[in-house]
């Protein structure tokens, strides 16, 4: 057995010698110099801090953030094979089949002169979860199914469309908003004033005024977002371009460019994660309410939204609950998962939560 | 020195957890402190100087722990205390703490009195108006003018130097027997140190106070210490009166720091330097841990660890240069003869 | 202090005027058919003359002078649509009693739990298993991770099977208030209870605690006059953002339980395109905010000695 364990390839070269010699080391030779190595000392090496190592153990560590990421990678992947499964529907068709006739009241099979149910060729309104359909039809017989993917599809589009807008002019404003001394009246203000206006009155105006859709629901929603973006970009550069330490750090030659990989890439890198992360779950959250006050996209693009309110204007009858059961399930795991994630990843970032 | 110690650590050694890894931060570490001392505590920033104070009144960080010897204040076992009921006992009453920053150390949001009073309250079984006097009077023990109004005013109405009177007032109104002072003068302007250090030393004639200093200045050390300890990679490397540390140093480590004091520099020529780095105490260490940076190491200081040899009855080290096999290495000319020099460390 | 106030309520009043402005103008884009009653009736030149009469048909600035008199004498414009004729000042305040008298309610049911809660989860971050704290952790995320447009349906679909509650706001029935005074409040109670257990054990990890340890503080005593006191300040910052989100989460509940408040009213303003209706809504829901924000910054004020001196700690 080696009498020691250094770490250090350094030391273990010395360590090596001095093993070799150890054993038939008599008195005299143990009190005699040791061969003197100067760098030997510089090797303190520390514990070898890095911060994105730290930051994903960090994150690996929380299992918990571990499964709703999965959940997350599983569902991006599933919006996007689903349309390519064989024998899938498609979410717009409506559907007809031979159907019993029910009566508008009742609610009970319409039955003809010989006591027999009454079939006729009519829309697949309604029907229930099972094998043809597997999350039913809705009041006018599309497959609740595909629309589900559908949905989530456009709805993480519309999210993670805010969350990409909303990342790059908050970086951009922030960071001239930072540098540039002479707009740091201008965008402070600025800031001030629209911090004090709720985001939901923001949309509900934006989307009274333009048409209904898609793209006004991005907008809507991108419009003042930025702003607390940029605002965190921009302390952050401050704090770059003033704190001591990076001040020292200037002194002592560290050319600018290194300072900013080092201390607002992390940051930036950070942020957009995060913001990203939270923007989805807010999006969709904006969605449903727009959708519920009548603003919401055309029926034509299912997303969450119209999904959640379709179902709800049937919710009070119980045959016909599952509509609104299997949209809140999927908006609520996603959102959920995407609520933890992104979290669990701003505490990750966070080199106060790399002890231990 | 037959008298019992007041306080007391025997081969203590503390280690924490961080990321996962284990770091020893005190080494076995063996110190005893008598009453009425003043004893400093010198090393780099690393040594393990201020972990080695907080375990005297339970403050370790929660993802440290001590795991081997024996740590006794008086005649109670402090590594037997667990509940924080217990080291209430210990804490303010037994023992106190000035603190590093003054900026920090007090709660921004309560007056000074308050605070002070908050002690008062709890370790001198004072109520209400005689509470308030007692704090006041506390004050104008660590020479605040004008206590009755300072009293009533917030701590950032306070410099930095009146904030760790401040702190020391709190200090000393919990009437401890032991004063620990974690770098008492490292966050304050120079001019304000000799004051501070000069507050320090009169309230412990005052009070018979016992007191630990700890800190990485020689000059604050000469103001203030009858001992030194040096400390190097959490444990104590050399011991002995201020004198026989200054004059007579015998271990390698306490020749690098001394040589490395600015009074000594040589006009025209660099500053003396220790080379290298601590060492990562991540890695366990074998023997002497200053020998990767001692060019004069001997091999046995990467095979043993030294005992503490004993210069004189005050006067310790742990060096294998000590052992009569030992070759005679004399200590660096630049400190040999710094008693004939007449040198003073002390700052005025 | 008073300075400080005094140069506060400025700014606010200064933000009114620019977001007025702003929403004003935002608003003259709106789709013109919700001026008229019968707009799909009419002819082009009919319209025309209409926006004239409304004085729809000026220029922008003269627009603004126009609206900012009426906004003083008190005449906001009338509804087109929602009740024809109706000044809009007069419809909207029949409705603020019951806005008001829920949203206090459910700001003040949210304190009453959310800081407890906040509480509980801080301590029990230092004791072995943490369990108080995972679990208001799984519900401050189910709570904030999930649209409050989800739960505020379930909990009205779920709550209203108890005996006594119903699907709908009756105001002569005080047990129908409480599903929706509960689902406005739920969200600021996680909102509280997140960020005073963040807080606190942030000024857990200061100095002056440590300090405090160090002279013999039991740790309960910390908890309650130390850490405590010293996290409520930095919530305070957060009364503003909880008005928003109490105003904010009104507009669905009340609509939900069909309320005859404000949020309600909004929203039928907006499925009925009455314009003037919605304005005035608008405007005052911002003003609502900024007013929020400014009895925000007062609290901070009384609570910390050192805002007053006009240092304020730090960014958010």
């Amino acid at each position: 057995m080696a009498l020691f364990r250094f770490k250090d390839r350094k030391t273990e070269e010395l360590a090596a010698h001095i093993n070799d010699h150890a054993k038939k080391m008599d008195e005299k030779e143990l009190f005699s110099f040791a061969p003197y190595d100067p760098n030997a000392g510089e090797r303190g090496g520390y514990s070898g801090y890095s911060y994105w190592r730290s930051t994903l153990r960090a994150f690996r560590k929380n299992a918990v953030a571990m499964f709703f990421l999965l959940v997350i990678v599983a569902t991006l992947l599933f919006t996007f094979v689903e349309p390519l499964l064989p024998y899938e529907k498609e979410p717009n068709t409506i559907y007809y089949s031979e159907q019993v006739q029910l009566d508008l009241f009742t609610r009970q099979p319409k039955l003809d002169e010989n006591g027999n149910p009454i079939v006729k060729v009519d829309l697949s309104r309604d029907i229930k979860p099972g094998k043809e359909y597997w999350f039913g039809t809705n009041a006018i017989g599309q497959d609740l199914w595909s629309q589900i993917w559908e949905g989530t599809r456009n709805s993480l589009f519309i999210g993670f469309a805010v969350a990409c807008v909303d990342a790059l002019l908050g970086i951009l404003v922030g960071v001239l908003w930072g540098y540039v001394r002479k707009l740091d009246f201008f965008f402070t203000e600025l800031y001030n004033v629209f911090d004090n206006v709720p985001q939901t009155l923001i949309v509900v105006i934006i989307s009274y005024i333009l048409r209904p859709g898609m793209g006004t629901m991005i907008f809507a929603m991108c419009l003042t977002s930025w702003l607390a973006t940029a605002r965190f970009v921009r302390n952050q550069v401050v704090i770059i371009r003033d704190r001591d330490y990076n001040l020292a750090s200037r002194c002592l030659g560290t050319p600018p460019w290194r300072i900013m990989v080092k201390n607002l890439l992390p940051y930036l890198v950070s942020i957009i994660t995060m913001r990203m992360a939270l923007a989805i779950p807010a999006a969709i959250s904006n969605e449903v309410f727009i959708t519920y006050i009548g603003l919401g996209v055309p029926l034509e693009t299912p997303t969450l939204g119209t999904l959640v309110e379709a179902g709800r204007k049937v919710m009070s009858s119980a045959s016909l609950r599952y509509q609104l059961f299997f949209p809140v399930v999927v908006l609520a795991v996603i959102t959920i998962s995407f609520y933890v994630v992104g979290n669990a990843f701003a505490d990750a970032a966070d080199p106060k939560n790399h002890v231990n | 020195m037959e008298e019992k110690p007041i306080l007391s650590a025997k081969d203590l050694e503390l280690k924490f957890t961080l990321r996962g890894k284990v770091m020893t931060a005190l080494r076995g570490i063996s110190l005893d402190v008598y009453k009425g001392e003043s004893l400093a505590i010198v090393g780099e920033s690393g040594s393990g100087k201020s972990v080695f104070t907080k375990t005297f009144m339970g403050l370790t960080d929660a993802n440290g722990a001590i795991t081997g010897g024996e740590l006794w204040y008086k005649d109670t076992d402090l590594t037997a205390l667990k509940t924080e009921a217990q080291w209430r006992k210990i804490r303010g009453k037994e023992i106190a703490m000035v603190m590093q920053d003054p900026m920090t150390s007090l709660n921004p949001l309560k007056t000074v009195g308050w605070q002070i009073q908050e002690a008062v309250e709890l370790h001198q079984g004072l109520k209400g108006a005689a509470a308030h006097a007692a704090a006041v009077e506390a004050l104008k023990d660590v020479g605040i003018d004008d206590a009755e109004r300072r009293y009533h005013q917030y701590p950032h109405e306070f410099s930095g130097g009146m904030r760790q009177r401040v702190v020391i007032a709190i200090a000393i109104a919990c009437k401890p027997q032991v004063l620990i002072c974690d770098e008492p003068t490292t966050a304050l302007d120079v001019t304000i140190q000799a004051q501070i250090l000069g507050l320090i030393k009169d309230l412990q004639k005052k009070y018979k106070l016992t007191t630990i200093y700890i800190t990485h200045d020689l000059g604050v050390v000469a103001n203030v210490a009858d001992r030194i300890a040096v400390m190097y990679a959490g444990d104590i490397v050399e011991i002995g009166k201020c004198e026989e540390v200054f004059y007579d140093p015998k271990h390698p480590y306490t020749w690098a720091l001394l040589s490395s004091l600015p009074q000594l520099g040589v006009k025209g020529e660099p500053l003396y330097a220790i080379e290298g780095t601590p060492p990562n105490l991540f890695v366990e260490v074998h023997g002497d841990a200053f020998a990767p940076r001692n060019p004069k190491a001997l091999n046995i200081d990467f095979v043993e660890r030294p005992p503490f040899f004993e210069v004189s009855p005050t006067h310790k080290a742990r060096t294998w240069l000590l052992d009569p096999r030992a070759p005679k290495v004399e200590a660096p000319e630049r400190i040999r003869h710094l008693k004939e020099q007449g040198v003073s460390l002390r700052v005025q | 202090m008073a300075k400080y106030i005094g140069k506060r309520l400025l700014r606010s009043l200064l933000t009114l005027l620019i977001i007025i402005t702003i929403v004003f103008s935002l608003l003259r884009l709106m789709p013109i058919e919700g001026y008229f009653e019968n707009f799909e009736k009419l002819s082009t030149a009919q319209i025309n003359v209409g926006l004239r009469q409304l004085g729809l048909k000026d220029p922008l600035p003269v627009q603004m002078i126009n609206f900012w008199k009426g906004v003083f004498k008190g005449d906001w414009g009338v509804s087109h649509k929602y009740r024809v004729g109706a000044p809009v000042l007069d419809i909207i305040a029949e409705k603020v009693p019951v806005s008001m008298k829920m949203g206090l309610a459910a700001l003040g049911i949210a304190l009453l739990l959310g800081l407890p809660l906040g509480i509980l989860m801080a301590r029990s971050t230092r004791t072995r298993f943490k369990i108080g704290d995972k679990l208001g952790t799984v519900f401050v995320v189910i709570i904030e991770g999930i649209p409050a447009a989800i739960y505020h349906l379930l909990i009205q679909f779920y709550g209203s099977k108890l005996p006594g509650f119903d699907m709908f706001f009756h105001a002569d029935r005080p047990l129908t208030w409480i599903l929706p005074i509960f689902s406005l409040a739920l969200g600021n109670i996680a909102y509280y209870a997140m960020w005073l257990r963040r807080y606190m054990v942030d000024e857990n990890n200061k100095d002056y605690v440590r300090l405090a340890r160090a002279k013999g503080v039991s740790g309960g005593r910390i908890f309650s006059s130390h850490v405590f006191r010293n996290a409520i300040v930095p919530l305070a910052q957060f009364i503003p953002t909880s008005v928003i989100l109490t105003l904010m989460g009104s507009l669905y509940v009340e609509s939900l339980y069909s309320i005859p408040g404000m949020g309600g009213l909004l929203v039928q303003a907006i499925q009925r395109q009455d314009n003037t209706l919605v304005q005035a809504l608008v405007l005052i829901y911002a003003a609502i905010s900024i007013l929020g924000l400014l009895v925000g910054d007062i609290f901070m004020a009384l609570l910390d000695p050192r805002i007053a001196l006009g240092k304020k700690e730090g960014d958010r």
